[in-house]
């Protein structure tokens, strides 16, 4: 039984099961090679024979094409959610559907959402959808010194790229990137394009949205809308998890230094030191540039 | 007094209205302009309270010449007071916006000198962000009042939604407690705007901007004055049929102000009566309860141990229980621990499979709960039958004494900016 792996991406994916077919191989487990660390991802199993597909855009074509076919496009871009959970064994569960799906021999398998294969990727594409729904509450845009507007997030499933779409109509003249600092990609709007970008250096980026007057103004805000009668940290933490505090402008703890850092970095901007380089840091990554993403 | 103050000072005036939503608004960016809506709404951030934050809410100013015996602003306290200038709030909207730290704007104001002179201040605001910087965002305008019918007429032009907060759930109290105010003062400016509402929409084609397009909101204080909860659902349930609303907020009272017309400055918000309201209120709105089948003359008030939703089915052990395959829609909504979602999986579901409770699980259905509800074959015929007595015992959760009040074993019902 073979160990086959791919370069994390969804078309990487598609391109395996395309060669799992065409080859007839037998699969034991589909392992994603990724350039940073996923959460919990397992060890690696011994017993199985390693084996690499590369990814094939043709391939990947025909798949999409064959899954449209027999369930639909809501079916696919559920499969794409799912997916992008990066849940280890998620790739197993997916082939799981498609091996049914495609085996054809059960009426209205496709669409049902009860069946032992699509229930747990329906309620992983739901939890995916919802944390792309509260990433677009969650990016918080800094101005660095150029007037871009730039984001550092975090999220838990691989979404920055979902939330384009959402920012570009918000803001269809601007110029704005956000970008996933964990995953070390982004997107990159400007002059009306959305490109995807690799970013080689997202500490520079984390610095630049706490830094002026407005996001001290907003912090003392933030502060003042809590009623102190009705405290309550427990829910604080059930509808604002920990885990995202860290690029939340508002959620800095110690103000004192977020006005002291961010005299600082007004400075260096305006002396063209320091923040300066912050958005030359995106700029210099957008040479790198993925290509123009279809989002 | 600088900005930063002023902020300060007029966003902590506002705390105190709960209405946050976002929601019913699909506007698009305007041409050269910025700023979109999202129908479902968008919750930015979360307050140390855990009240969600998605508007900038502050007030235009809290130099309040009224004298409501429950507000911060009243003009007997000795408070400092600011003012925005139209063009502060202008741009401090724009840059947040920019930031996405917010939605957009909720604006409100203490009355200063007229009704009519303090509208006129919040109309200019969203009328400057429209027209002036084509501000796409979210924008809702507090009707204040007494303020003219032309007035409340331009701010459902620029607004998204706009509100009156009748605040106490009784027209004598409120009058006992707001000298200035009375039940038909609030409900004038609110009919105005339903009424034009529904002129203008259907005046105007489809794809023109449409008058207050998310509707409107209000709010009331529970535990100032005497009422019932079914007084209040009542009312409530009024103002979703007769107004049109889209919400009506609940806030517990929080001592403010020591008067001899309100309970004792020491008193504690009834943080748990309210939970339990918004939860009565989410069954009127999503789960088709009528405010009558919730509470009735004989039991006027939610039990605070349980959820209405599982007090209705113990009191009517008769509808259960309910058989998955083949009830209807409506009734499996109606049993315990089965939410919206759930309901929808397995109702298109079970057209292809059995619905086993493995499945209710993986769906996330709280069996723990739902389990005393559902018809299962496996159950002995003679268990068939719900008996109110001995399943009350199991569905109230154990709450640990200092517990008492807080959100414990239930998901918070405070009003987010996506529940519409
Ligand atoms: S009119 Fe409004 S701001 Fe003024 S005292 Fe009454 S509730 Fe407060």
């Amino acid at each position: 039984m073979l160990a086959i792996h791919y370069d994390s991406s969804f078309d990487g994916f598609l391109s395996v099961v395309f060669e799992i077919y065409r080859q007839h191989l037998d699969v034991g487990d589909i392992v994603p090679v990724r350039p940073y660390a996923a959460e919990g991802a397992a060890a690696p199993d011994l017993f199985l024979q390693p084996f690499r597909v590369e990814t094939d855009e043709e391939s990947a074509r025909r798949l999409r094409r064959a899954i449209l076919n027999m369930a639909g496009e809501d079916i696919l871009s559920l499969l794409d959610c799912a997916f992008r959970s990066e849940e280890p064994g998620i790739e197993m569960k997916i082939f799981a559907y498609l091996r049914k799906l495609f085996a054809g021999d059960s009426r209205g398998y496709a669409r049902n959402p009860t069946s032992d294969e699509m229930l747990p990727l329906f309620t992983v594409a739901r939890s995916v959808r919802r944390e792309q729904g509260f990433m677009l509450g969650a990016v918080r845009f800094g101005k660095a010194p150029d007037g871009m507007y730039i984001s550092a997030i975090e999220p838990r499933y691989n979404v920055v790229d979902m939330l384009a779409p959402h920012f570009r109509s918000r803001f269809p003249n601007g110029r704005w990137a956000v970008v996933d600092v964990h995953r070390r990609y982004g997107v990159c709007y400007e002059g009306g394009q959305v490109q995807l970008v690799s970013v080689d250096d997202p500490e520079a980026i984390a610095g630049v949205e706490r830094s002026d007057e407005f996001a001290r103004m907003w912090k003392s805000y933030y502060d003042s809308m809590a009623i102190k009668e009705r405290l309550n940290p427990e829910l604080l933490k059930r509808c604002l998890p920990v885990r995202y505090w860290k690029h939340l402008t508002e959620r800095q703890v110690d103000a004192s230094s977020l006005t002291i850092g961010g005299r600082n970095s007004e400075k260096r901007g305006a002396d063209g030191l320091g923040g300066a380089n912050l958005p030359s840091a995106v700029a210099r990554s957008r040479s790198l540039a993925l290509g123009h993403a279809g989002v | 007094m600088d900005l930063r103050e002023k902020l300060n000072i007029l966003g902590d005036a506002a705390k105190y209205d709960v209405s946050c939503s976002s929601s019913g608004s699909s506007r698009c960016a305007p041409k050269g302009g910025f700023g979109s809506g999202c129908e479902a709404g968008i919750c930015h951030t979360w307050a140390a309270d855990g009240r969600c934050i998605s508007l900038l809410k502050v007030l235009f100013s809290n130099a309040c010449k009224y004298d409501c015996a429950y507000c911060v602003n009243r003009r007997s306290n000795d408070i400092p007071r600011a003012t925005f200038t139209p063009k502060e709030l202008v741009d401090l909207t724009m840059e947040f916006y920019r930031r996405n730290y917010i939605e957009g704007l909720f604006l409100s104001s203490a009355v200063v000198g007229s009704p009519d002179n303090t509208m006129e201040q919040l109309v200019r605001v969203a009328k400057d962000l429209r027209t002036v910087h084509h501000f796409g965002g979210y924008i809702h305008l507090k009707a204040i009042p007494g303020a003219s019918a032309r007035l409340l007429f331009e701010a459902g032009l620029y607004a998204d939604r706009s509100s009156v907060n009748i605040e106490i759930p009784s027209d004598s109290a409120l009058q006992y407690l707001a000298p200035e105010k009375n039940f038909d003062s609030i409900y004038r400016p609110m009919n105005f705007l339903a009424e034009r509402k529904i002129g203008y929409d259907s005046d105007h084609a489809r794809h023109s901007p449409k008058f207050l397009p998310a509707g409107q909101s209000t709010q009331m204080i529970v535990g100032a004055s005497g009422e019932t909860d079914l007084q209040i659902l009542r009312l409530s349930a009024g103002f979703y049929q007769q107004q049109q609303m889209k919400r009506v907020y609940f806030s517990g009272y929080i001592p403010i102000n020591a008067d001899k017309r309100l309970p004792a400055i020491t008193s504690k918000p009834p943080l748990l009566r309210e939970h339990r309201l918004y939860q009565a209120d989410w069954l009127m709105r999503f789960y088709n309860f009528r405010h009558d089948e919730i509470l009735d003359e004989s039991n006027p008030n939610l039990d605070v141990d349980l959820d209405p939703k599982a007090m209705w089915a113990l009191r009517h052990p008769e509808f259960f229980p309910v058989d998955l395959q083949t009830a209807d829609y409506e009734s499996i909504l109606r049993v315990p621990g089965i939410g919206v979602k759930s309901a929808r999986l397995i109702v298109s579901g079970r057209r292809f499979s059995r619905i086993r409770l493995e499945t209710l699980k993986k769906m996330g259905v709280v069996l723990k709960r739902a389990k005393y509800f559902i018809y299962h074959p496996d159950t002995p015929a003679s268990l068939r039958r719900l008996y109110p007595e001995m399943v009350r015992p199991l569905l109230v959760a154990k709450r640990k004494p200092e517990q008492l009040g807080l959100f414990d074993n239930y998901v918070p019902a405070l009003p987010a900016a996506i529940s519409r």
